[in-house]
C-alpha cells in the first residue's frame, strides 16, 4: 500500500472518530451516523449489484429483517448489544440465502420483480406479525449498553463509526480475493466460470448471503440509532434509493458506496433548506464546470458532449437563487438531479471522475509487486503420471437431442493419455456440442462418459472442471472487465483452501495461496507470451490474444484434459506457429489435449489420432494421413482442392 | 490507382479504446468496384480500422470519407444509411430471429427510405441462392446455426444493404475447408458484380489471391502497400504473413 494512500485512510478515520467532539449538534451527528448505516448496506448491495451483475429490488426488506431481529430480540427477551447484532447478521444472512434462490433461475428484469416481490412480502409479514412485531405500531428502543456501560449518542456513534470501518475493510478484503474475482467472473461468464471450477450456483448463493449479511449489520444498527422501527420504513422507495445509490456513487467501488450513502440522506435535507440549496447547487455547478474543462483540456471529452451537463447545472444553480421557497420543489428537483446523475454518470460519481482525470483503476496491490519479483518458474503443471497411452477419456455411444435434431448421433470416442486428438468436421457437425457434453454443459440424451474411469454424465461443470477437464470456447468467453492477470486468476480459484475468516483476517494461509496464485497466473501469461498485458482489461486485447489468453486460464485448473475449441481461429500464419509449439509443449508436461481445428496444417501436423464428425456421426478416425486421404472426408470437410 | 474513383478514403487514421492508441495514422484507398485488403498479424489494428470505418468506435484522429462525404465520428446507423455495410468479426448474427429476418434486416435502411428501395424480396433470394446452406435454413433461427453458417448470414446480411462498399472482417474464420474456398468463391463473385470491398483475412495469401491491392498493418502502422500481386511476391510480406497456410 502507498504510504500517502495510508495517511489519506488513517486522516479520514481520526476526521470521522472526531466529527462528534467538534460538532455537537446531535441533529448532524445522528445525519453522519446514518450515512455510515446506509453506506454498510451499500458496500453488501454493491457485491450483488456491480460485481456479480445481478440487481436486487429486495434489499430494504432485509435492512428492515436486520432491524426487526435487533429489535424483537431487544425488546421480548432483553438480548445485549452484542447478541443482538450477530443475531441480525445471522438472521438476515439465511434471509438473503432464501432471496438468492430466484437469481439462480431468473436474471434481469424478472430477478428485479422477483425480489421486489420478497421486500414487500417482508414488509407485509413485520406488518402482519403483531404477537412478534407490534405491527405497524413499531417497537421502541433506547441505545443499548455495552459492555456494562451505558452508550450515549455520542458513544453509540462511534460504535457505528467503528463497525462501518470493518464492514469496509472485510468487504474490500473479500472483494479482492478469490472470492471476489469469483463474484466477477460470474458476471463476465456464468458458462466460463462453471468450466473453471467455479459453482455460479454456489458463488450467486454466497454473495447474496454476504451481501444480506452487511444489511443485517447496518438494519440492527439502524433500529438502535433512530431508537424506533416500524415497518413502513423499509419500503419500495428505500429499496430503490439504495440502488440508486451504488449507480450513483459508482459500482465497484466503496468509495462511491460511501458517496452514494451521503447523497441519498443529504440530498433530500439540502434540498429542505433554499440557502443550503443555493451553496450547494454553486458549488457543484463549479465542480462540473472544472470537471469539464479539465476533460476537454486532456482530450477525453468534447464540448458538445459537457454542454448539456454545464449548462444544467448553471441553471439548476441560477434557479436555486430564483426560488424563494423549496417546499413546493424539493421532489421534483430531487428527481430531475437524479435522473441528471443516472443518465450522464453511467459509470457513477467515482467513474466518471476517474474517466474525467485519467486515474487507473487501483490495481490489486499484492499483484504489482509480485509481479516485479516472480521467477520464472515453469507454471505449467505436469499432469499426474499415468501410463501414457492408457484410455483416459471413453464416450460411448453418445447421444444429444435437441428436439427433433441429432446433434450428436452414436458418438464413440476414445482417448489415450498424452496425445493430442484431433475433431474435425463440417461446421454443425456436432464437434463444440461434443465438447459440451464433455464439460458437463449439456447432458447426454443417452450414453456413457467416464474420464479417469469416473462417469461424467449428470455432473455439474464446475464438478467436472475441478475433476481435470480444462477448455476453452469457441466463441471466446472471457470475464471482459477483468484484467488477463485476472482472468487467469479465476482459473486458479480450486487452489484457494481460505474461506471468508482467512480472507478478512489475511490469515498466512490466504497470504501464501493469494501470493502463490498471483506468480503461477504470471508464470502462465509468460508462457502464452501475455506477460507484458497482464494488467489490461480483457475486452480490449485483440481476438487472437483473447483466445491465447483463455488457454492460460484453461492451464490455470492444472488439468488432466485440455479441450480447445479451434484455437487458431483468427490467428494469421505466424501466430499459428507459435500456437503449434506451445500445444506441443503443454503436451510435453503429459496433458492430453482434444483439439478441435479447421486449419489442416494445425490438426495434420500436431496429431496422433484424428476423428472426423458429419451430422453428429463419426465417419472416419485415424492418423492424419489415412484420415486425410479418405474419400469420405474429402467430400464432406476437405473439398477437392485441399490436401 | 489515381485514375479510379474512390469509394472510401482513409487518411492518417488515429483510434483506439480508453487509453489505448492502436492505430497511429494509417491511410488507405479503397476505389469503386476493386477489392482491397488489409492484412498483418493479431493486435496489429485490423479489426480496429473496421470499427473506426463503420463508426462502432470514434476515432480520435483522421478523416474518413464514403463516396466524397466525409464520415468520421458518425453514429454507425448514419453510415449504414449511406452505403457501408460490415460484416463484423465473430458472427454477429440476431440470435432470436431467423435467417431470413436477419437478411431483411439487412436491407433495413432500404424500408424505411434512407436508402434506394429496389426490390428487395429479389435480392432476398438472390442472396440465399448466394449460399445455398442458408437457403435450406431460411426459417431457422440464426442462433440454432453453427458457427460457419453464422459468419455466412453476417455476410450475407451485409450485401442486403444494396451497399457502396462492403466491409468484410474475417470472413472466413471458424469455417471448414471446404467452406473456406466457398467463401472465397463467393468474394470473387461479389467483386465480378462490381461489389467494392474492404477484407480482412486471416488467410493473407487467398485474401490476396482475391483482392486487386494490399495494405500490410504493422503495429497500427501501414509498413508496406501495393497491387495485390506485387504483395503476394513480396519476399518480407511472404516471409511474416504467407508462410504455412497449405490447406490453400
Amino acid at each position: 500500500m502507498k504510504r500517502n494512500h495510508l495517511l489519506l485512510y488513517v486522516v479520514g478515520v481520526a476526521a470521522l472518530l472526531l466529527f462528534p467532539l467538534g460538532i455537537t449538534n446531535p441533529y448532524y451527528i445522528h445525519l453522519l451516523e446514518t450515512i455510515m448505516i446506509y453506506a454498510i448496506v451499500l458496500f453488501g448491495l454493491d457485491i450483488v449489484v456491480g460485481y456479480t451483475g445481478q440487481v436486487s429490488l429486495g434489499h430494504a426488506g432485509l435492512f428492515g429483517v436486520g432491524a426487526y431481529t435487533a429489535g424483537v430480540l431487544v425488546t421480548k427477551l432483553g438480548a445485549p448489544l452484542l447478541v443482538a447484532l450477530i443475531a441480525a447478521v445471522g438472521v438476515t444472512s439465511v434471509f438473503g440465502a432464501l432471496l438468492a434462490l430466484p437469481a439462480l433461475r431468473v436474471t434481469g428484469p424478472y430477478l428485479a420483480m422477483v425480489t421486489l416481490a420478497f421486500g414487500t412480502i417482508v414488509q407485509i409479514l413485520i406488518n402482519e406479525m403483531d404477537f412478534l412485531t407490534s405491527g405497524p405500531m413499531g417497537i421502541k428502543l433506547s441505545k443499548p449498553p455495552l459492555l456494562g456501560h451505558q452508550l450515549d449518542e455520542r458513544e453509540f456513534f462511534w460504535l457505528v463509526a467503528v463497525l462501518m470501518v470493518l464492514a469496509l475493510i472485510v468487504v474490500h478484503r473479500v472483494l479482492r480475493s478469490h472470492l471476489g474475482r469469483a463474484f466477477e467472473a460470474l458476471r463476465g461468464s456464468p458458462v466460463a466460470s462453471d468450466c473453471m471450477g467455479v459453482s455460479v450456483y454456489r458463488y450467486k448463493v454466497y454473495a447474496f448471503v454476504i451481501s444480506a449479511g452487511f444489511a443485517g449489520l447496518a438494519g440492527s444498527l439502524y433500529a438502535y440509532s433512530e431508537q424506533y422501527i416500524s415497518p413502513n420504513t423499509y419500503n419500495f422507495e428505500l429499496t430503490v434509493l439504495f440502488l440508486l445509490a451504488v449507480i450513483m456513487g459508482g459500482r465497484k467501488s466503496r468509495i462511491g458506496a460511501m458517496l452514494g450513502a451521503a447523497i441519498i440522506v443529504l440530498l433530500p435535507k439540502l434540498l429542505d433548506d433554499v440557502v443550503l440549496f443555493r451553496y450547494v447547487s454553486v458549488a457543484l455547478a463549479l465542480l462540473v464546470l472544472a470537471t469539464a474543462l479539465i476533460g476537454i483540456r486532456r482530450g477525453r471529452t468534447t464540448v458538445q458532449q459537457m454542454a448539456i451537463p454545464v449548462v444544467g447545472s448553471i441553471a439548476l444553480a441560477g434557479l436555486s437563487f430564483w426560488l424563494q421557497t423549496m417546499t413546493d420543489w424539493r421532489l421534483s428537483i430531487f428527481g430531475v438531479i437524479m435522473l441528471f446523475v443516472v443518465y450522464y454518470l453511467q459509470d457513477g460519481i467515482v467513474g466518471f471522475v476517474r474517466s474525467a482525470l485519467n486515474l487507473q483503476r487501483p490495481k490489486a496491490t499484492e499483484a504489482s509487486t509480485v509481479v516485479a519479483a516472480s521467477a520464472h518458474g515453469d507454471a505449467v503443471t505436469t499432469a499426474a503420471a499415468g501410463d501414457h497411452g492408457a484410455e483416459i477419456l471413453n464416450a460411448s455411444d453418445v447421444l444429444m437431442q435437441f428436439g427433433g435434431l441429432k446433434a450428436l448421433n452414436n458418438v464413440s470416442l476414445s482417448i489415450r493419455r498424452g496425445t493430442i486428438h484431433g475433431l474435425i468436421g463440417p461446421n454443425g457437425s456436432g464437434k463444440s456440442t461434443m465438447m459440451n457434453v464433455l464439460t458437463g454443459i449439456y447432458v447426454p440424451t443417452a450414453g456413457a462418459l467416464t474420464f479417469g474411469g469416473r462417469s461424467l454424465v449428470g455432473r455439474t461443470s464446475s464438478d467436472i472442471a475441478l475433476s481435470g477437464i480444462a477448455r476453452t470456447f469457441q466463441n471466446v468467453q472471457l470475464f471482459g472487465e477483468m484484467t488477463a492477470l485476472q482472468n487467469v486468476q479465476v482459473g486458479l480459484h480450486h487452489s484457494f483452501a481460505s474461506n471468508l475468516f482467512d480472507v478478512a483476517l489475511h490469515t498466512p494461509r490466504y497470504g501464501r495461496e493469494s501470493r502463490a496464485a498471483v506468480e503461477r497466473a504470471m508464470g502462465l501469461l509468460r508462457f502464452v507470451g501475455l506477460a507484458d498485458l497482464a494488467f489490461e482489461e480483457a475486452r480490449n486485447l485483440p481476438y487472437g490474444k483473447q483466445r491465447l489468453l483463455e488457454i492460460a486460464r484453461a492451464l490455470a485448473l492444472d488439468p488432466q484434459l485440455l479441450l480447445l475449441d479451434e484455437p487458431a481461429a483468427g490467428l494469421t500464419a505466424p501466430d499459428i506457429k507459435e500456437l503449434i509449439s506451445f500445444i506441443r509443449k503443454i503436451r510435453d508436461h503429459g496433458i492430453t489435449v482434444i483439439l478441435i481445428e479447421h486449419h489442416m496444417d494445425v490438426v495434420m501436423s500436431m496429431c496422433d489420432t484424428v476423428s472426423v464428425l458429419d451430422f453428429g456421426q463419426k465417419i472416419a478416425e485415424g492418423v492424419p494421413a489415412q484420415v486425410q486421404a479418405d474419400e469420405k472426408v474429402i467430400e464432406a470437410y476437405l473439398g477437392g482442392t485441399a490436401a | 490507382m489515381s485514375a479510379d474513383t474512390k469509394m472510401l478514403t482513409i487518411s492518417n487514421l488515429f483510434a483506439g479504446y480508453g487509453k489505448v492508441q492502436v492505430l497511429h495514422g494509417i491511410s488507405i484507398e479503397v476505389p469503386k468496384g476493386k477489392v482491397v485488403t488489409l492484412i498483418g498479424s493479431n493486435g496489429a489494428g485490423k479489426t480496429t480500422t473496421m470499427r473506426a470505418v463503420s463508426g462502432m468506435i470514434a476515432p480520435t484522429a483522421g478523416e474518413i470519407s464514403l463516396n466524397g462525404k466525409r464520415i468520421e465520428g458518425m453514429e454507425s446507423y448514419h453510415i449504414a444509411k449511406l452505403g457501408l455495410a460490415h460484416s463484423p468479426e465473430g458472427r454477429r448474427v440476431f440470435a432470436t430471429m431467423t435467417v431470413s429476418d436477419n437478411l431483411i434486416l439487412g436491407a433495413f435502411p432500404r424500408l424505411t427510405g434512407a436508402r434506394p428501395k429496389g426490390d428487395v424480396n429479389a435480392d432476398l433470394e438472390r442472396a440465399l441462392e448466394l449460399f445455398p446452406r442458408l437457403k435450406e435454413r431460411r426459417e431457422q433461427l440464426a442462433g440454432t446455426l453453427s458457427g460457419g453458417e453464422q459468419q455466412m448470414l453476417a455476410m450475407a446480411r451485409a450485401v442486403m444493404l444494396n451497399p457502396e462498399v462492403v466491409l468484410l472482417d474475417e470472413p472466413s474464420m471458424g469455417l471448414a475447408p471446404i467452406l473456406v474456398a466457398e467463401v472465397f468463391r463467393i468474394i470473387e463473385r461479389l467483386k465480378s458484380e462490381g461489389v467494392t470491398m474492404l477484407l480482412v483475412e486471416q488467410f493473407a495469401a487467398a485474401a490476396l489471391g482475391v483482392a486487386d491491392y494490399g495494405y500490410v498493418l504493422e503495429n497500427g502502422r501501414i509498413s508496406v502497400h501495393g497491387p495485390a500481386d506485387k504483395l503476394r511476391n513480396d519476399p518480407a510480406v511472404k516471409a511474416a504473413y504467407l508462410g504455412g497456410s497449405s490447406s490453400h
